[in-house]
């Protein structure tokens, strides 16, 4: 396998956001809830590394916040990632697999998901929750985020199914469950693992959403919350950078390096399950077994990334 | 004596690979064609016969690039090389090809006709639409085509009827040349046969003069062309009558080839030549000698270092030390095979994978 | 036939998934424990409202929401109510009406979404196919400042454009709709006054959704630059001129339906969009919604908002159908 720069450029700036996350809080050693000085004091008054950015509207440390925002950002993306994943993957296997009744009703299902702004699920959900902390807003993101996933998902389980070693695998006696996942499952692993990559973007950015219309997390900082509480008491507008830029920025950081890191892995992983021409009839050709439209170009759908990247390929392929 | 159409003289093309290395797909390769002649041209996948067409046909593009050698195409001479340009005008109407229809050949939006007119407008005629569209109907209607094409978007024609409009517009501009780039090969017998007779009726009625076919598709080389290229590793092994290589094959390649068992579908390189084990050499490195002898029973030492010369003529030749030695010999398929058993048999195994 | 078939197809699968919307906009809120009304009423109470002012909007409410009647006919009386546009009574502003509330803020949202749709989608077009076309270093250049853009979120630029032409350097008024003072009217004066305040929001928008179209429309283009009918038109000696209008009538059709998807991502966005510039559309009202548990409210926003998807995605599907001329044949009968 060739890595490109691309791969290592994305993997350094994960690297680096993780690493944030992970012992950032413990390096720090100032608590995030604990204010250190007064309203928007600048960058440096206080001592540090704590007051390093600063201090937001409760006097706490930007620069702790920031960490410790991160680190539960990345907890709720990882966390609605596998459960999006999860359902998606089953979903999709299924369908794909089993194809006929089964398929066109999960399918129709997925569609009907898909076609339903995921937003006003998820923000009907919230609103409706007894209480929001960090892991029932993930349960509801990811249980929001799966309909792209399942039917990424299904398109290869469908192109695998057809494949000789399924046959052989029939013809041997092995049953639907095991044939599910020892014979297709390995050949979406690395459509799953992509998929996951954008279901984690998606979720952090959905989080941050979230956050800034007030149905964020209680009593815990991520970063749309200190986007929230920027917002709200007009650091903008009394110019205090410092605490609404840094988590502007990280949240940007964390999305594109996930998305580079997704479109660099599609690069790596695919010229060996897809080629050419598979690529093109999922593309460009109207895929007519779906109910509604083929996500595409659309920032909100990360499946238009992978679209992109995917034939992104084809043509460093074609002409090197 | 029949005049010539092409003079194609020492042809090289090759690939720039990613790394920086230049893989040749077609090493000094020398084509002649006579007018009224369809020349087949066959071999392995991969062993430049679809390279050659593309740099005959003047449609090379990156990565590919035609590096030397000289064409003369019915008096209109051109140079090959890097840098040297074609004339846009002279595809299509000096030289035409004919793809495989089943490709994407014809965009799925556009509807016949207009590719009709935009291919015509092209070339500068001064015909309006309508007379542009009475040309592609009368032509059709000589064919015995359904005119009604011309108003269908490609996915509303079948297999064979898309091949063979694609084929009434490739000729639209009389190309002295077609270079048909297995045409064939994705349509079912009736509508190949189709497909081969109005090629023949269309030389008949000089559309074009001449037609270069290339295919894997053996037994129909043998009913449509009048000679037969084989080519092997970037070269041409063998030229001959089609009647005289099925029958008295020249090169021990040829006879493998055609020992083969001629399956139909694509793809099967180890069952199309069942019985020569091994697979074609890589162009980035060519054996040294006769390209063929890591693979040939009737291997001698000069084989390994001499390339052998054409033996024949510039229309009928064959490239081999044993046939120059045993001038009246045929060939037999046990002796060329006869290196089954050293020829270790995984590289099979990995093609097929 | 085969077109009128297709359209049949997706509009009853679009009343499917309009039928699940409505069911969820109904059902979740009253998942919630106890019932938003009772809250409201103890909410009031302890606000120092009198009883029986108590006792008349909870009546009302009990009355709108026809909750003394069992869940489905709940539903019905729910479903009429939508159908027939009455979206019901706000809590937190009682007795004003959401369809008021909404209608005050709906045209703030469509003045800086419509524009940033349709500008965006074609410069974003145009900006990936010349990408696509030329190659090289504006390629690049190109995909990977579209690719950065795409992937930052919309209120992240918004909070950035509003800092840096706002507040530091003031070149544009920071927040709301229109001076203070003013009041919304069509006249020149106002008009002048509200599109300087409309700038920076419309921007925040436009520049991301720019960058998500881009992408899609590069590689659409690349991808068409090498499929087979370009070789052929080169093997036919056709102009350059004449290759890039097929290529580009084929790359767009995708493009066309990466409108419809991307409306739903901006939508959302802009709702964030709108809070960061205090902005009087939908978002700010949702999000003051929100803050006060106005469930009336929040559930008209998010019905409406997933309305206009399900509309813009099926007008997109219509249009579809009537330029692929592929989709009426394989919707014809033979799916092959």
């Amino acid at each position: 396998m060739r890595f490109s720069v691309r791969f290592y450029v994305a993997a350094g700036l994960v690297v680096l956001v993780l690493l944030a996350a992970l012992l950032g809080p413990f390096l720090i050693g100032v608590d995030p809830n604990t204010s250190i000085g007064g309203l928007y004091d600048k960058p440096g008054v206080h001592p540090g590394f704590g007051g390093i950015l600063g201090t937001d509207n409760e006097g706490q440390s930007v620069m702790s916040n920031l960490l410790y925002g991160t680190r539960t950002s990345l907890l709720v993306g990882l966390i609605a990632g596998i459960v999006a994943s999860a359902i998606g993957l089953v979903i999709g296997l299924i369908a794909g697999y089993a194809g006929g009744l089964v398929e066109e009703i999960l399918m129709g299902l997925t569609n009907i998901m898909l076609a339903i702004p995921s937003i006003v699920i998820v923000i009907l959900l919230s609103v409706s929750l007894p209480q929001r902390n960090i892991f029932t807003l993930a349960l509801v993101i990811g249980i929001t985020s799966w309909p792209w996933t399942a039917r990424a998902v299904r398109a290869q389980a469908t192109s695998v199914r057809t494949r000789e070693h399924i046959e052989v695998a029939k013809m041997s006696g092995a049953n639907f469950w095991s044939i599910l996942v020892w014979d297709v499952l390995p050949y979406l692993l690395s459509y799953v693992v992509m998929a996951f990559v954008l279901q984690v973007a998606s979720a952090i950015l959905t989080e941050s959403s979230l956050s800034m219309l007030g149905l964020g997390p209680s009593n815990i900082v991520s970063i749309g919350m200190m986007l929230n509480w920027a917002l709200a008491w007009g650091s903008i507008r009394v110019g205090a950078w410092w605490a609404f830029i840094p988590p502007t920025l990280m949240l940007t950081l964390i999305a594109f390096s996930l998305f580079l890191l997704q479109s660099s892995l599609d690069e790596l992983f695919n010229p060996r399950l897809r080629r050419g021409k598979k690529v093109k009839a999922g593309v460009v050709t109207p895929d007519q077994d779906d109910e509604f439209l083929p996500e595409a170009g659309s920032a909100a759908g990360p499946a238009a990334l992978m679209e992109a990247a995917v034939v992104d390929r084809t043509r460093e392929e074609a002409r090197p | 004596m029949t005049k010539r159409l092409l003079e194609a003289k020492q042809v090289t093309a090759a690939y720039h690979t990613p790394d920086g290395r230049e893989v040749r797909a077609v090493d000094n390769v020398s084509v002649f064609v006579n007018e009224g002649e369809i020349l087949g041209c066959a071999g392995e996948s991969g062993c430049g016969k679809s390279t050659l067409g593309n740099v005959l046909a003047l449609t090379a593009r990156p990565p590919l690039y035609p590096i030397s050698g000289t064409l003369n195409i019915d008096g209109q001479v051109l140079e090959l090389g890097q840098n040297n340009k074609v004339p846009r005008t002279w595809r299509g109407s000096v030289v035409s090809m004919l793809p495989q229809g089943a490709l994407n050949s014809l965009s799925p939006t556009a509807k016949i006709r207009g590719l009709v007119v935009d291919v015509l407008k092209s070339h500068g005629t001064k015909l309006s639409k309508d007379e542009c569209l009475d040309l592609a109907r009368d032509r059709m209607k000589n064919l015995g085509l359904p005119t009604r094409a011309l108003d269908s978007y490609p996915h509303q024609l079948s297999g064979g009827m898309k091949q063979r409009v694609i084929t009434v517009i490739s000729t639209l501009l009389n190309p002295r040349l077609l270079i048909a780039d297995e045409p064939t090969s994705a349509l079912d017998v009736s509508s190949q046969r189709a497909l081969v007779e109005m090629l023949r009726e269309m030389l008949n009625q000089d559309i074009m003069k001449g037609v270069i076919f290339i295919t894997h598709d053996l037994p129909l080389l043998k009913t449509i062309s009048d000679r037969v290229a084989i080519m092997y590793a970037g070269q041409i092994v063998e030229v001959a009558n089609s009647e005289d290589i099925a029958e008295r094959p020249r090169h021990p390649y040829s006879k493998a080839l055609l020992n083969a068992v001629l399956a139909p579908e694509e793809d099967t390189l180890a069952k199309r030549v069942e019985g020569i084990k091994g697979s074609p050499p890589s162009l980035a490195k060519p054996p040294s000698g006769c390209r063929f002898h890591p693979r040939c029973g009737l291997a001698m030492d000069i084989c390994t270092q001499v390339m052998p010369r054409a033996q024949g003529n510039e229309l009928q030749f064959a490239k081999c030390h044993w046939s120059q030695q045993h001038p009246h010999e045929p060939i037999r398929i046990e002796d060329v095979l006869r290196r089954n058993d050293e020829i270790e048999a995984p590289v099979l195994i990995k093609k097929e994978a | 036939m085969g077109l009128g078939r297709y359209l049949l197809r997706k509009a009853l699968w679009y009343i499917a998934a309009l039928f699940v919307a409505l069911l969820l906009n109904f059902l979740l809120p009253r998942l919630i424990p106890g019932n938003p009304v009772d809250a409201l009423v103890g909410k009031l109470a302890q606000g120092g409202a009198g009883s029986d002012q108590l006792q008349t909007i909870y009546e009302h409410y009990v009355k709108e929401f026809g909750l003394d009647k069992p869940m489905w006919e709940q539903f019905l009386v729910y479903l009429q109510n939508t159908f027939t546009g009455n979206l019901g009574t706000s809590f937190m502003q009682y007795p004003a009406s959401v369809n008021k509330l909404i209608g005050d803020a709906l045209p703030w949202s469509l003045a800086i979404q419509l524009p940033a749709v349709i500008i965006g989608w074609l410069v974003g077009n145009l900006l990936g196919a010349v990408a696509a076309f030329k190659g090289g270093w504006f390629d690049r250049g190109a995909f990977v400042g579209s690719l950065f853009l795409s992937s930052m979120p919309y209120y992240c630029l918004a909070i950035l454009l509003l800092f840096g032409f706002a507040v530091w350097q003031p070149v544009f008024p920071q927040g709301r709709a229109y001076s203070i003072g003013l009041t919304p009217e069509f006249s020149m004066p106002f008009f002048m006054d509200a599109i300087s305040y409309w700038w920076l929001p419309f921007w925040s928008l436009v520049l991301i959704f720019i960058g998500g179209q881009a992408v899609g429309m590069r590689s659409m283009a690349i991808y068409e630059l090498g499929s087979d009918y370009v070789n052929y038109g080169r093997g036919l000696g056709m102009r350059d001129s004449q290759m890039v209008r097929y290529i580009f009538r084929n790359a767009m059709l995708p493009q066309i339906t990466g409108l419809a998807l991307s409306l739903g991502g901006l939508v959302g966005g802009a709702l964030i969009t709108e809070l960061v510039f205090n902005y009087p559309g939908m978002g700010s009202l949702l999000f003051t919604a929100i803050s006060a548990n106005d469930y009336p409210v929040i559930q008209a926003i998010t019905l409406i908002i997933t309305v206009t998807v399900l509309v813009a995605n099926f007008a997109v599907e219509v249009l579809y159908g009537l330029i692929d001329p592929r989709i009426r044949a394989t919707q014809g009968g033979d799916k092959s």
